[in-house]
């Protein structure tokens, strides 16, 4: 027993230690946010009283709140699309798993190895020839479906069980129907950390965004917190307030669905 | 299960639609400042295209946006960055032409001078360039280096009526490409020295003592400054040249020759410079930090007694509030031992360019030739945010003499057109920036003990390995 | 999606039909990359073939660019510095990521939802104040050396990011603290599909924690060790933020990465898109290559 308590109390020691130092840069961020900008820059760890000054103050020099709603936008669209799509795709790669299908999916996976500043120029072309500039469209079709979306889901589809295919068959469930009442439900975990895992890489895309989207009123969150950075004079105060705007919703909904992929299977399976 | 995930994307939905509500409002916040700008533009098709880029949902706004812009007869659209200072003075100068033609509206689209690059590199290589605005602020670093790589995109303003002699020649000569003008001069990169009065008071000295000096004096009052209070005299972020650049530019020194070739090796000018700056990092009268917000902190927290930049750099001086009074500036040091020496140098800087996208050329010209290069008024009304003028009338003007108690109550800004006049021109290079990150390189290797010549010959190679 | 068409005959048999579901399950994903990226890529590859400066590109010597890049010191400085990060930061940050996620399938474990969101939030926290913050603990007066000097360690403040090998190291570690948790959150999800009713038999049978974890958690995750391994071999290889956020590539481009190279050739100095893309397929080559033989040696179905 003595052991498996040592144990117990070096796994607490160990977890609050990794917590600390992950957590330590949001903390100084929210700390930073309600401080003046020459006390960030003085380095200080205590929290001010800046915090309302350095809101107005991002509010009258950025349109933070329409980048909020277009990142919202953009994020949910594209983590909606790219969950149906690359899970249907995932699914079909392991289910009906043959020689063919495993070759074009690795054929697939050389698609995200090329860094995209390479591709960056004929995809702007495409969308551009196709009038489609400062569009959602445009934002969120080069990273709807995704190698590594695709791969994650088979992967995953190579734990699931199949008996319970065959028993839907039995029960003269067609194969689409099969996938969206057996599969999603069952596969729960997975979708919920492929949720967070694509709204987060979609809240974060920064590169293709700022070439394609050419008017403010499109903007994103990280396009307009790199505007806050561009100027001679940084207001440290008002840059961490808007990184942290810019942070919380993707650990709002890690907090969130973190339990959907951490808990047990339960009912759907048996 | 499935009911958490979809509570969860509602939670989601939820704070999107709060989000949306401010949103709303700080669209309108913009509108309203827009509307000043647009004053009587009244009935302009502006306001549609805001209004329904408030909506925000409806995408093909964009497309519909676009095409009014073409068939817009008096909006100027414009690209550039920094609310508090250039977004700042390109509005003032929409409403000081506005004075005269009231049907003008401007439009400016806050874009980071790396995203302007980025864009404008992807819009020409592509072949597309209906994606630019009206009018871009480009870096002076820059200018060469994007007019040489797509001449088709700029305007061509040499003959334009634009009275470009207005302009100091050193800030006019980053514009200008193989005799021909594609830029309007604007911010003011002139190099000045600032330090601590009472820092150098503690070491017995005054601001006069580092007025009209050499480096090699610098370094021994470095020295002694350092000794008495601890304090170095200079801090640099160390992997950028901007301290090596203005060195060289004091004395009209360039890393390229006549031809555009790279000329690091036999350089008398870079190898003095590249041994100005070794010492004064050997003797601690120097020291490196690792990037831009260390560098200002060593000023803010008052770990060092001054520094050397840009005059724009003051802005960021003045957030320290409790500094006041504690600061002067005056000029450079000088090197000693290399011809056309001065004390007097530039860093950083930007100006205007027209783009070959403009539908309206002749607007843009008379808009910009009326107010950036042609109002006095307009310099006297944004001098307030820090924009000093490249425009030598401008510096005539009452506002520039009055004092700053800042800076002990010195007119500051007269001081600083004053350097800009003296400032000696020299050539950027089309590779200025493959040139600018060669030298940083072979800099960081001096410092950790390599020779001089070695370095500079494998930064040579480098360079020249990158022209291919 | 609506358009996955059932085929009709009836006749066929059911293995060819099920095949065909399959086909028709992973079409409109496979059309959109071949469109988003295979044919981005071909143009790419193209341009790789020339050479030039901005829009001044020839076909000369087809290869004249791949053989360029190894002639070219800051790239194969940049070549080396990114598989040193690979070799070392990959396998430890998997393992770390691993003994973390085990830890926190406990099913006694307190607090777990706390956990695991502070241990997610690196990498959702935002680049800007991440950079910021690390390059300020690791500064000359920084939070490192004043506990490194409390502690007697060393006399004076060691200049971490103005030296090539602690430079290196500041990187790798960055990248492990930002990346770990993010890795956890495919084991964490992966070990939802094994019974937990298997590490209680484990129990039982008196096996220890460590006999659990490799026997147990380490086989039946495989195939997620093999979707991260690939994934991070991929984003190492293309590594480009902490490069450019951290140490702009510095001190003398000893801590440059690949991708950052790529982009200064393209958008900092004078556009070299020729060049640039034949960098881009030499690392696309290099990812293949690595990929190929993780999917040789993991992706096995028993």
């Amino acid at each position: 027993m003595t052991k498996t308590k040592r144990m117990n109390i070096l796994m607490y020691v160990v977890l609050t230690i990794v917590s600390l130092i992950s957590v330590f840069p949001l903390y100084w961020m929210l700390i930073s946010a309600t401080n003046k900008s020459v006390d960030v820059s003085r380095g200080t760890l205590l929290p001010g009283t800046a915090l309302i000054s350095n809101w107005k103050s991002l509010l009258s020099q950025s349109p933070i709140g329409l980048a909020m709603v277009n990142s919202f936008k953009y994020a949910i669209i594209l983590t909606f699309f790219a969950l149906i799509i690359c899970s249907l795709a995932g699914y079909g790669f392991e289910i009906y798993h043959d020689k063919g299908k495993d070759a074009v999916m690795s054929v697939l996976l050389l698609g995200m190895m090329v860094p995209f500043v390479a591709t960056m120029i004929p995809l702007f072309r495409m969308f551009s020839a196709a009038k489609l500039l400062n569009t959602t469209i445009a934002v969120i079709m080069p990273t709807i479906s995704t190698p590594f979306l695709i791969m994650m889901f088979r992967q995953s589809a190579r734990s699931f069980p199949h008996d319970i295919i065959e028993a839907a068959r039995i029960d003269g469930l067609n194969e689409i129907q099969i996938f969206f009442r057996m599969f999603i439900p069952t596969m729960r975990s997975t979708y919920a950390a492929a949720m967070t895992i694509t709204f987060m890489n979609a809240w974060n895309n920064y590169l293709w965004p700022k070439v394609i989207l050419q008017k403010e009123d499109t903007f994103t969150m990280p396009m307009v917190v790199a505007n806050l950075t561009e100027g001679y004079v940084t207001d440290y105060g008002v840059l961490m307030l808007a990184v942290l705007l810019c942070s919380l919703p993707t650990v709002i909904i890690f907090f969130l669905l973190q339990k959907s992929f951490a808990e047990g299977i339960t009912g759907a399976v048996k | 299960m499935k009911r958490k995930i979809l509570s969860a994307l509602l939670c989601v939905a939820m704070t999107a639609t709060m989000l949306a509500g401010c949103g709303g409002g700080s669209g309108d916040n913009a509108d309203d400042k827009k509307a000043e700008t647009t004053d009587d533009a009244a009935g302009d098709e502006a306001a549609g295209d805001d209004a329904a880029g408030d909506e925000a949902a409806d995408d093909a706004a964009g497309d519909e946006a676009a095409g009014d812009d073409a068939a817009g007869g008096n909006k100027l659209t414009v690209w550039c960055w920094d609310p508090a200072f250039n977004i700042f003075s390109m509005e003032e100068a929409g409403k000081v032409y506005q004075a005269d033609h009231s049907d003008l509206s401007v439009e400016v689209t806050e874009t980071p001078w790396d995203d302007i690059q980025t864009k404008l590199t992807t819009a020409a290589t592509s072949g597309d360039l209906s994606t630019l605005p009206d009018i871009i602020l480009v870096q002076d670093n820059a200018f060469q280096k994007n007019v040489i790589s797509y001449p088709e995109a700029f305007l061509d303003l040499t003959d334009s009526g634009i009275d470009l002699k207005q302009f100091s020649e050193a800030k006019t000569a980053y514009s200008v490409v193989e005799g021909k003008n594609y830029g309007v001069p604007f911010d003011n990169g002139a190099a000045i020295a600032a330090y601590r009065t009472d820092i150098l008071e503690q070491a017995g000295m005054t601001i006069d003592d580092f007025t009209d000096i050499t480096w090699d004096e610098y370094l021994e009052k470095g020295k002694t400054v350092l000794e008495k209070t601890g304090k170095p005299l200079l801090s640099c972020q160390a992997g950028e040249s901007d301290v090596i650049m203005m060195m060289m530019q004091s004395c009209g020194a360039s890393l390229f020759d006549d031809e555009g070739k790279p000329a690091l090796v036999g350089n008398d000018a870079l190898k003095k410079v590249m041994e100005t700056y070794a010492g004064l990092k050997e003797a601690g009268v120097l020291v490196e930090v690792n990037d831009w917000d260390q560098y200002i902190s060593t000023m803010t927290t008052e770990t060092v007694a001054g520094t050397i930049n840009g005059c724009w750099i003051m802005a960021s001086i003045k957030t320290a509030e409790d500094q006041s009074g504690k600061w002067a500036i005056t000029n450079l040091p000088k090197l000693v031992g290399v011809d056309n020496a001065s004390n007097y140098s530039n860093n950083g800087g930007s100006s205007w360019a027209i783009t070959s996208n403009c539908q309206n050329v002749e607007l843009a010209k008379d808009f910009l030739k009326s107010t950036f290069a042609g109002s006095v008024e307009l310099y006297e009304n944004i001098i307030s945010c820090g924009a000093l003028a490249t425009y030598l009338p401008a510096g005539d003007s009452d506002v520039y003499a009055k004092g700053d108690d800042f800076f002990g109550g010195d007119a500051v800004s007269a001081k600083i057109v004053e350097f800009a006049g003296k400032t000696p021109s020299n050539n950027t290079g089309v590779y200025y920036y493959e040139a600018r990150d060669a030298v940083a390189t072979a800099m960081q290797n001096i410092v950790s003990g390599s020779s001089v010549d070695d370095e500079l010959q494998l930064a040579q190679e480098t360079i020249e390995s990158q022209m291919q | 999606m609506s358009q996955v068409k059932e085929p009709k005959k009836r006749k066929m048999s059911l293995e060819k039909r099920h095949n065909l579901t399959g086909w028709a399950f992973l079409t409109p994903a496979t059309l959109m990359i071949a469109v988003m990226s295979f044919w981005p890529m071909i143009q790419a590859f193209i341009l790789s073939l020339q050479t030039g400066k901005a829009n001044n590109l020839s076909f000369g010597d087809p290869l004249a660019n791949y053989v360029r890049m190894f002639r070219d010191k800051v790239f194969m400085t940049s070549l080396s510095n990114t598989f040193l990060y690979l070799i070392i930061q990959v396998p430890i940050m998997l393992v770390l990521a691993l003994i973390l996620a085990s830890m926190l399938n406990n099913k006694d474990l307190r607090c777990k939802g706390l956990f695991r969101t502070a241990i997610f939030l690196p990498c959702a926290t935002s680049l800007v104040s991440y950079a910021i913050i690390f390059r300020s603990l690791f500064g000359v007066d920084g939070f490192v050396n004043t506990v490194l000097i409390n502690l007697g360690i060393i006399n004076t403040g060691y200049n971490f990011l103005g030296h090539a090998t602690s430079a290196k190291i500041i990187i790798i570690i960055a990248l492990v603290w930002r990346w770990t948790g993010y890795n956890m959150v495919f084991y964490l999800s992966g070990l939802q599909n094994i019974e937990y009713s298997v590490y209680e038999a484990a129990k039982i049978d008196g096996a220890s924690p460590m006999q659990t974890f490799f026997k147990i958690t380490v086989p039946l995750l495989k195939p997620t060790i093999l979707l991260t391994a690939i994934m991070s071999t991929n984003g190492t290889l293309q590594l480009f933020d902490e490069s450019v956020n951290l140490t702009k590539g510095g001190p003398a481009n000893s801590t440059i990465t690949m991708s950052h190279y790529i982009y200064n050739m393209s958008f900092r100095y004078v556009p070299t898109f020729g060049y640039a893309a034949a960098m881009s397929f030499l690392i696309f080559i290099l990812v293949a290559i690595l990929a190929f033989v993780q999917m040789k040696v993991g992706d096995k179905r028993d």
